[in-house]
């Protein structure tokens, strides 16, 4: 089973597709948990991620804006994919019927 | 802080593997962090790594099993093949000890420092360290009016040509280490002294180490 971290990062990766790579998916964590998001721990997670085999990851292009350096891209595989739903599924089913899961009400 | 920040950020990064390093210093380039957070995430990033690495039994075999005790013991017979040497310039006899002991010498260090290499890899900084700690150590403490410091130190050429060769060797050919070790072990029972058997030892197994692990060590 994923760990919350390892959840976060293929989700945030599979939403961000062909332009998942280190710096978005950090920002992707970022701004979905309002908490910083440290490169060492994303970067040893996509490793450990990698070496499972929930995702592939290969270096990309360099831009301008990197100062000419490279991405490393990332993509989740099928295997990954299916980690991650059996994660969501776990947690679905854990929080039924606790008062924190119900929809927050709009104001 | 900015320009020499983030020249510490890039020196800092050279610890780091080269596509690693070209991708964390674009992610920090992108995501506009100043230095100092630059230095935290690249810091972090690289105790990361050390502590992933220092996770199997190699690093700790390499530095605290290798590197420490057999420095000890190679500065110790460095001072016997010394004194053996101004033996042998005076009294001619002392030469064929003087013609065991130097290959022995080069022989051990050669050996320990392959396997040094072998298993550190990423963490030979901490083997290399803890050699440089027991040489500062007893040079600091060698008192011989007939003998110079230096007479501590003639292991270190043959060991760093060891590491040396460790660090870039992924397979040997087992005939070869077998003719080594077995060249290295008949040396130390021929010259060595029988009451230091355990040194002796200390400094032989690296030597059937290579022989034992050659042929399955991997690439990584």
């Amino acid at each position: 089973m994923l760990g919350e971290f390892e959840y976060l990062l293929i989700t945030a990766a599979a939403r961000l597709g062909d332009q998942a790579y280190g710096a978005a998916i950090r920002e992707e964590i970022q701004s979905a948990t309002g908490r910083p998001c440290s490169i060492g721990g994303l970067y040893t997670t996509l490793d450990r991620l990698q070496s499972k085999g929930f995702l592939q990851t290969w270096m990309g292009d360099a831009t301008a804006e990197r100062g000419g350096r490279a991405k490393r891209m990332v993509r989740v595989t099928a295997k990954g994919a299916q980690a991650a739903q059996d994660f969501y599924h776990a947690v679905t089913r854990v929080s039924r019927g606790v008062s924190w899961a119900a929809p927050r009400s709009r104001s | 802080m900015s320009d020499i920040g983030w020249s510490v950020v890039d020196v800092f990064s050279r610890f780091l593997e080269n596509d690693e390093r070209e991708a964390v210093r674009g992610d920090l380039a992108e995501a506009g962090e100043d230095a100092w957070h630059g230095f935290v995430d690249v810091l972090g990033l690289i105790v990361r790594r050390q502590a992933a690495l220092w996770k199997s039994w190699q690093p700790w075999l390499a530095a605290f099993g290798l590197a420490l005790p057999a420095s000890f013991l190679l500065m110790g017979f460095s001072v016997s093949v010394s004194r053996c040497y101004q033996r042998a310039m005076s009294a001619g006899p002392e030469l064929w000890m003087l013609a065991g002991y130097v290959p022995l010498l080069i022989g051990w260090s050669w050996t320990g420092g392959f396997v040094v290499g072998w298993l550190s890899r990423r963490t030979l900084w901490v083997s290399g360290l803890a050699t440089c700690l027991a040489c500062v150590f007893c040079l600091e403490r060698f008192r011989q009016a007939s003998l110079s410091r230096l007479c501590l130190l003639p292991f270190v050429l043959p060991a760093a040509l060891g590491v040396w060769r460790g660090l870039r060797t992924v397979r040997i050919h087992p005939g070869w280490a077998v003719t080594l070790a077995a060249v290295v072990t008949a040396l130390a029972i021929g010259m060595g002294s029988s009451g230091a058997w355990l040194s002796n030892f200390a400094l032989t197994w690296p030597a059937w180490y290579i022989v034992a692990t050659g042929r399955i060590r991997s690439s990584s």
